[in-house]
């Protein structure tokens, strides 16, 4: 059981570093950002490139990751959102929009093949891979009938430490502060001197790097890098994440990750493999019922 | 002098027809062929959850297409390979059929490359009269009953991969006559059709060779930490996991039960027998067994040839899968050379292929290759195990029966 109890907080640092991004952005935009996923991919098929295919330390890799995903979240914004919010389109726009950003980032790493031309994002095409053994030290340890493996005991700290460090930032910070302002009354923000244009560029490249670094852990400590990781593993998933935790919360998105991992791995235990995802989105329906608002979410105006 | 002039005349017809007769090396007209071109359509999984395979398949027909040309075409006619991805889903996969079908006009149809696809393609094929020629569908129920779970024999779908009923059994078969485990657990991706259909075959072959089946833990493709089952089943202590999933799913699989300690062995199925999962898996995969219908080292004679001219083609060996997609076009082939196409009748030249396709006997990388009464392959399995730096090494090889 304790193996299990290791599992599940692993996934839930995933699901929340990944969700805290989600939900950042819907905090300020009251939007969906659906490319999301596509952000997290792309944060782990760039830092393998790197280093398999250009030859660069592990280490500058994965801050080049995690920079190409800051960067990805100035195209979203400068592409997906900024056009449509000039333009007064309605909310469901930007969530079409970012669903076809997403696409267009998917479909360009998987045609990436030697050869073609995305050949210098990416050259697996379609095949999941692994960074190559020795890039980056990993002991695993055998303590008391557990399995504790390096990569993903780091990720815990790493991702505890990253949200509580986004959490002083929007508490006590200038930049906190007028990404709250936006949030509340994007006008207002603006009569008070507030850059919102500016504001909301700095929200994307923030969740989309936290999004990438998101990828980048998943990828190396789950041995685990593909074109599909992102729609596969947790786009479904952060978005129950962050209804959970109450839509546009950061500390809701962190609890509403750790419990879903929670959740999902107590389903298989208890309950059985097969009815896993069925559990968890229950769990999450029950949830909803009792509680429509998700944990945090009773004063939506407090968000983020 | 006329009678003589007409004598001639007539010597020479009789001459002319029965050389017509015999020409092209098959028994058909070499001049109908001459100049025309033999459309195929082939419906691959370049990307998606089949991805791992598909671009091996195409490779493989790519090489026999070009190699056939080259040589002079089928009686004459150049074979035209179009390869549509259907992103590894089934109604992509039926939209390209029926495109191939009605649009293109193709006169045969390859793939698809997943059973999952195989369901709602081969159905579509054998209502339209399209000879489909499956590479790579492993699952159960794929020839002769496409039409499941009715049993009448679908007459146009034939398939040159090694079905799952016949992999997994030989495999386990291999592994319990050499080193007698008792438990075992399985580990089966429950949504999809090809994973699911080699999970039940498990089920139903362990007990024949004493092995007792602690658990079947199901699980989706798609779930983003596959750790917790591998807990479940490393917890139990088998002496083999048996593993029935697609894409990279044994690799992750492997790699975790070994971080874990488990030092098992690992049994699968065709999902086992590509050089992604055997790379992927790494030393993690050291020795995991599968049953293969092709081995890169197999001593039959036009496999030697295939795996050069495909290294020299694509910088790299060939698997299995290039080794079936390359065997598919060699088939349809010599069935077209055998057919006495019009190129002027569809449908009827479809039959004609169908009916020679039932006849073809060649040599292929994948050895001697006929098809059975049911459309389905008769062919020599390898029981093949993963060399820990993505290869393979051959175990047994199991004569054709």
């Amino acid at each position: 059981m304790g193996q299990q109890i290791l599992n599940a907080i692993f996934i839930g640092s995933i699901y929340a570093l990944f969700a805290v991004g989600y939900t950042l952005v819907f905090g300020v935009l009251d939007i969906l950002n659906l490319a999301h996923s596509a952000v997290f991919t792309l944060g782990a098929a760039v830092t393998y490139t790197l280093v398999v295919n250009h030859g660069q330390s592990f280490w500058l890799a994965c801050v080049l990751g995690i920079v190409v995903a800051a960067l990805m979240g100035l195209v979203i914004e400068y592409v997906c959102l900024r056009p449509l919010r000039r333009r007064r389109a309605p909310p469901i726009a930007a969530l079409i929009s970012t669903i076809g950003l997403a696409l267009i980032i998917i479909a360009a790493i998987e045609q990436g093949r030697p050869g073609t031309l995305f050949a210098w994002l990416w050259v697996d095409g379609a095949n999941p891979v692994t960074m190559p053994p020795g890039t980056f030290p990993n002991p695993t340890w055998h303590v008391a009938g557990l399995t504790l493996e390096a990569t993903k005991l780091a990720v815990i700290p790493i991702s505890i430490a990253l949200m509580l460090v986004l959490g002083y930032v929007m508490r006590y910070t200038q930049v906190g502060r007028g990404l709250r302002a936006v949030a509340e009354n994007p006008r207002a923000a603006r009569l008070m001197g507030v850059d919102v244009d500016r504001m909301i560029a700095l929200t994307l490249i923030i969740s989309s790097a936290l999004g990438g670094l998101a990828g980048i852990l998943f990828g190396v400590a789950l041995g685990d890098i593909s074109p599909y990781i992102g729609r596969d593993s947790v786009e479904v998933r952060g978005l129950a994440v962050i209804v959970l935790g109450g839509m546009g919360s950061i500390p809701g998105a962190v609890l509403g990750g750790y419990l879903l991992g929670l959740i999902e791995v107590l389903a298989v235990v208890l309950l059985g493999s097969n009815v896993r995802a069925g559990v968890a989105f229950a769990a999450l329906f029950l949830m909803l019922v009792l509680r429509p608002q998700g944990f945090f979410g009773a004063q939506l105006r407090e968000r983020i | 002098m006329k009678r003589t002039r007409l004598i001639s005349v007539l010597v020479a017809a009789i001459v002319a027809a029965a050389c017509g007769s015999t020409g092209g090396g098959g028994g058909t007209s070499g001049n109908s062929y001459a100049g025309k071109t033999i459309k195929l359509g082939a419906i691959l999984s370049i990307t998606g959850a089949g991805g791992v395979y598909g671009p091996q398949s195409r490779d493989g027909m790519n090489l026999a297409v070009d190699q056939i040309n080259k040589g002079g075409g089928v009686n004459g006619a150049q074979i035209t390979l179009t390869v549509s991805d259907d992103a590894s889903l089934q109604t992509q996969s039926a939209q390209v059929a029926q495109t191939m079908i009605q649009s293109d006009q193709d006169l045969a149809l390859l793939g698809p490359t997943l059973s999952n696809s195989a369901v709602a393609v081969h159905p579509l094929a054998e209502n339209q009269k399209t000879p489909i020629l499956a590479v790579s569908t492993t699952g159960i129920n794929i020839v002769p009953n496409c039409n499941f779970p009715s049993t009448v024999a679908c007459r146009y779908v034939f398939r040159d991969s090694l079905g799952e009923e016949t992999a997994i059994p030989d495999n386990i078969q291999s592994y319990a006559n050499d080193a007698h485990p008792s438990t075992g657990v399985l580990l089966v991706a429950q949504d999809d059709k090809f994973s699911s259909d080699g999970g039940k075959i498990v089920e139903a072959t362990v007990a024949k060779y004493n092995i007792n089946l602690l658990k079947t833990i199901k699980f989706n493709k798609a779930e983003a930490d596959l750790s917790p089952y591998v807990t479940t089943a490393v917890g139990l202590h088998p002496d083999v996991i048996f593993i029935t999933s697609l894409g990279g799913i044994p690799a992750k699989i492997m790699i975790e039960a070994r971080k874990q300690g488990w030092q098992g062995q690992f049994l699968g199925g065709n999902g086992f027998n590509t050089a992604t999962v055997s790379k992927n898996a790494g030393a993690a995969g050291m020795g995991a067994r599968s049953a293969s219908a092709w081995y890169l080292g197999n001593s039959f004679p036009s496999n030697a040839d295939f795996v050069t001219a495909f290294k020299t083609a694509f910088g790299h060996d060939p698997d299995q899968f290039a080794a079936q997609g390359y065997t598919a076009i060699k088939i349809l082939a010599d069935a077209a050379r055998r057919a006495n196409l019009t190129f002027s009748d569809l449908p009827g030249d479809r039959d004609k292929l169908r009916a020679a396709m039932e006849t073809v006997n060649i040599q292929s990388p994948l050895g001697p290759f006929q098809f059975t009464s049911t459309h389905d392959v008769k062919q020599t399995v390898w029981v093949i195990k993963m060399d820990g730096a993505g290869g393979f090494t051959l175990v047994h090889e199991i004569k054709a029966s």
